[in-house]
C-alpha cells in the first residue's frame, strides 16, 4: 500500500473536495495542445485536488457562470441525485473539462509519489529529481522553480531518477508502469502508478482519457492487473479497469502498442 | 519656492478656505456631471467586470470618469487663484496628462472597438513570407517596437478596448520625465539630495531623474489599481491628502498647502457620491491623474521617502499584484486567491463595506505615522 496521505491524495482526485457536492472525479487534461506558457499549474494539468476546486470557483465567480457563491458554495447542490444520475457532479465535472482543469499523468503520478516519499521516507522527491544539466541554466532555472511541473514521463523513464525492474514479483507501491511511443501515432507518452501487489493482484492509479469515454467522462483512475501467469510479463496478465478486460481495456492497449513498456522505481 | 514659516494660522486659515470652496464647487458640480455622463452613456459596462454579478448587479449602468469631477474643479481652483508659475503648473499640468490618457482609456474602453496588437511569431512569420519587400523591411525595422509592445503586454490583465499597455506606459512616462525635469532643473539644488527622516540627507544628483520618473508612474497605477470598490480610492486619496496638506502647511509650502487642500476638498465632495451604492465611479481619468498630482506633490515638498507611507493602501494593492504576477508566472501558484488585495477579500467573503473602511482605517493610520515622521 501507499502510505494514508498518498492514498487519500488519491481518494481526493477520484472525489474532488467540493464542499455540498460529491463523486466529482478529476478529469484529465494535457497541456500539449493548448502549450500554456509561465501559466498556473493547475491550468495546465499539474494541480492538487484543492487547487483545481479553488480554481473551479474563481473561474465560475470571475466570469459569471453561477456555478459557486463567493463562499465557495455549489448554487446547483439541491438537485435531486441518485445512485446512477448525479447532475450537480457531472454539471461540475463538464466545466471543469470546459475550463481545461484537470490533471495529466505525470502530474498526478508527481503529486501522489511526493506526498508518498514525504511521509515514507521524509523526503522531498522534487528535490532530487534530475531534469537537465547546469549547462541548459534557463530550463535549469525554470525546473529548480517549478519541479513538479517539469517531472515528465520521460524524465521518469530516465536513468538518473529511476531503475528499471525486472520481474513482477519485484513491484511495490511506488513503482511506476512507462509506456513511451505509444497511442495510433506513436506520439504520447504515459504513466501508471503502482498502489498495491499483493502478488495476486497488482493495483494501479493513473489519469488518462480514454477513446470511449468521449469528451467529458475521462480522468483520475484505477485499475488492477490480475497475476495469471507469474513467470510472464505484465502484458500477458489480465488487466481490468472499469469492468474491461485486455483488448477492452484501453490502458492494456496503450501499454501493449507503447515502444517503450518498463517498470521502473525511483531510485533514491 | 514660496515658503512661509511653519504652522503659519494664515496659512491654515487660507487652507481650510480652499477646502471649503472645493468643496463646495464640487458639490455643486457633481449632480450636473453625473447627469452628463449618464446621457452620454459613460456607464460601467458588464464586459470583462468580473465585480459586476450576482448581488452587485446593480452597479451596471453606474457612470464612471467622476474623477472628472476633481480633475476639473482643482485645475479651475488653482488656475483662477494659486496659479504659481514656478510650482502650481507643472503639478497640474502632469495631472493634466495622465487624466487626458485615462479619459482616452476610459472611453475607448466604451466605446472603442476590441484591439490587438500582432504577436511576435506572426511578426516574424511575416518577416520571412510576405510577399512585398518593402513591407518585410518595414517589419525589421519596427521588431524592437514589436518586441516592446509585446513584452509589456504581459502587464495587463486582458485584452480590452482601451489604450494598450505599451501606449500606457509610454504616456506615463512622459509625465514621469515632465515632472523629473521640473524636479531637477527648476526647484533647485535642494532637490537632488532626498530628506530622509531624524536628519538624514541622501545626495542622489542626475539619479532622482529616474527615481522621480519610476515614482510618477508606480503611484499613478497604483492608485489606479485600488480604485475597485466603491469609496476605496476615493477616500484613501480624501485621507492621503488630509494629510498631505498638514505636512505642506507644516513645511510651509503655501502653494502646495493650497493645492494639497483644494484637493481634499474636491474629494470630499467626490467621496459623498462615491461611496455604496455610488453614483458614478472614478474611472482612469481620477485615478490616473491624481496619483500622478500624489507623486509630484510629495516628491515637490521634499518628502519623497514618505510617498510609500502616505501612500500606504495604494502601495499595497500595487503589490499585491506584482507579487500575484510573480508567484503566477514563476512558481505556477496564486499568492492571493485574485490580485489586487481587495479582490482577495472578496472572495473570502467580506463584504464590500467591511473591506473599504478597514482600507481607511488602516491607510489613515499609516498617513498618520508619515506625518509624524514628517516632522522627525
Amino acid at each position: 500500500m501507499l502510505s494514508p496521505k498518498a492514498e487519500n491524495l488519491i481518494e481526493q482526485y477520484l472525489n474532488l473536495p467540493f464542499d455540498d457536492v460529491t463523486k466529482v472525479r478529476c478529469p484529465y487534461y494535457i497541456n500539449s495542445r493548448a502549450k500554456q506558457r509561465a501559466q498556473l499549474r493547475v491550468l495546465i494539468g499539474k494541480g492538487l485536488p484543492q487547487e483545481i476546486v479553488e480554481e473551479a470557483k474563481i473561474i465560475s465567480i470571475q466570469y459569471h457562470h453561477g456555478l459557486f457563491d463567493t463562499e465557495g458554495k455549489c448554487l446547483i447542490s439541491g438537485l435531486p441525485t441518485d445512485e446512477i444520475v448525479n447532475p450537480p457532479a457531472e454539471c461540475i465535472k463538464k466545466f471543469l473539462v470546459d475550463n481545461g482543469l484537470g490533471v495529466d499523468c505525470s502530474g498526478f503520478v508527481s503529486h501522489i509519489l511526493r506526498e508518498h516519499y514525504r511521509e515514507t521516507r521524509k523526503m522531498d522527491i522534487t528535490s532530487k529529481f534530475y531534469f537537465v544539466p547546469l549547462t541548459n541554466y534557463f530550463r535549469y532555472v525554470i525546473s529548480w522553480l517549478r519541479p513538479l511541473e517539469n517531472m515528465s514521463v520521460k524524465r521518469y523513464a530516465s536513468d538518473q531518477n529511476t531503475k528499471k525492474i525486472n520481474s513482477i514479483s519485484e513491484i511495490i507501491p511506488g513503482d511506476v508502469l512507462i509506456l513511451l511511443e505509444t497511442g495510433p501515432q506513436k506520439n504520447r507518452n504515459h504513466i501508471i502508478l503502482i498502489t498495491e501487489n499483493d502478488g495476486k493482484i497488482i493495483k494501479y492509479a493513473h489519469a488518462r482519457a480514454w477513446s470511449m469515454e468521449g469528451k467529458y467522462d475521462h480522468g483520475v483512475a484505477r485499475g488492477e492487473i490480475r497475476i495469471i501467469k507469474p513467470n510472464e510479463s505484465l502484458l500477458n496478465q489480465e488487466w481490468v479497469e472499469f469492468g474491461t478486460i485486455n483488448e477492452n481495456n484501453e490502458t492494456y492497449l496503450e501499454a501493449k502498442n507503447a515502444k517503450i513498456f518498463e517498470i521502473r522505481r525511483i531510485k533514491f | 519656492m514660496m515658503s512661509c514659516l511653519p504652522f503659519s494660522p494664515d496659512l491654515l486659515q487660507q487652507a481650510l478656505l480652499y477646502v471649503i470652496l472645493a468643496a463646495i464647487g464640487a458639490f455643486i458640480l457633481a449632480p450636473i456631471l453625473i447627469r452628463l455622463l449618464l446621457k452620454m452613456q459613460v456607464t460601467r459596462r458588464g464586459e470583462f467586470d468580473f465585480t459586476l454579478r450576482g448581488d452587485r448587479l446593480f452597479k451596471v449602468g453606474t457612470p464612471i470618469m467622476g474623477g472628472l469631477l476633481v480633475i476639473i474643479v482643482v485645475t479651475i481652483i488653482t488656475l483662477l487663484f494659486n496659479w504659481e508659475r514656478s510650482y502650481t503648473y507643472v503639478p497640474i499640468g502632469v495631472m493634466g496628462i495622465s487624466a487626458l490618457l485615462g479619459a482616452a482609456d476610459d472611453l475607448l474602453n466604451i466605446f472603442g472597438k476590441k484591439r490587438r496588437s500582432r504577436t511576435l511569431p506572426m511578426t516574424l512569420t511575416l518577416i520571412r513570407v510576405h510577399k512585398k519587400w518593402y513591407i518585410r523591411l518595414w517589419y525589421v525595422l519596427t521588431l524592437p517596437w514589436t518586441i516592446f509592445q509585446r513584452s509589456t503586454a504581459v502587464l495587463g490583465s486582458h485584452p480590452g478596448k482601451g489604450i494598450l499597455v505599451h501606449e500606457k506606459l509610454l504616456l506615463q512616462f512622459l509625465a514621469g520625465a515632465i515632472t523629473a525635469w521640473w524636479i531637477y532643473f527648476k526647484l533647485g539644488a535642494q532637490w537632488h539630495t532626498l530628506w530622509i527622516p531624524f536628519d538624514g540627507v541622501i545626495s542622489l544628483g542626475w539619479w532622482i531623474i529616474p527615481l522621480v520618473i519610476l515614482l510618477v508612474m508606480f503611484t499613478a497605477n497604483a492608485v489606479n489599481i485600488a480604485d475597485g470598490l466603491d469609496g476605496l480610492a476615493g477616500g484613501s486619496l480624501l485621507i492621503t491628502f488630509a494629510g498631505l496638506t498638514i505636512i505642506s502647511w507644516i513645511e510651509g509650502r503655501a502653494a502646495f498647502t493650497l493645492l494639497n487642500a483644494t484637493v481634499l476638498g474636491a474629494l470630499i465632495s467626490y467621496t459623498y457620491f462615491n461611496i455604496k451604492p455610488a453614483r458614478f465611479q472614478m474611472g482612469d481619468v481620477g485615478t490616473l491623474g491624481l496619483g500622478a498630482l500624489l507623486a509630484i506633490n510629495v516628491i515637490a515638498i521634499n518628502k519623497t521617502v514618505l510617498l510609500p507611507v502616505l501612500g500606504f493602501i495604494f502601495y499595497i494593492e500595487a503589490f499585491s499584484v506584482m507579487f500575484q504576477v510573480f508567484f503566477r508566472r514563476l512558481l505556477g501558484r496564486r499568492l492571493f486567491t485574485m490580485a489586487p488585495l481587495h479582490h482577495h477579500f472578496e472572495f473570502k467573503g467580506w463584504s464590500e463595506e467591511k473591506i473599504v473602511m478597514r482600507f481607511w482605517l488602516i491607510h489613515l493610520f499609516f498617513v498618520i505615522v508619515a506625518i509624524w515622521l514628517s516632522m522627525n
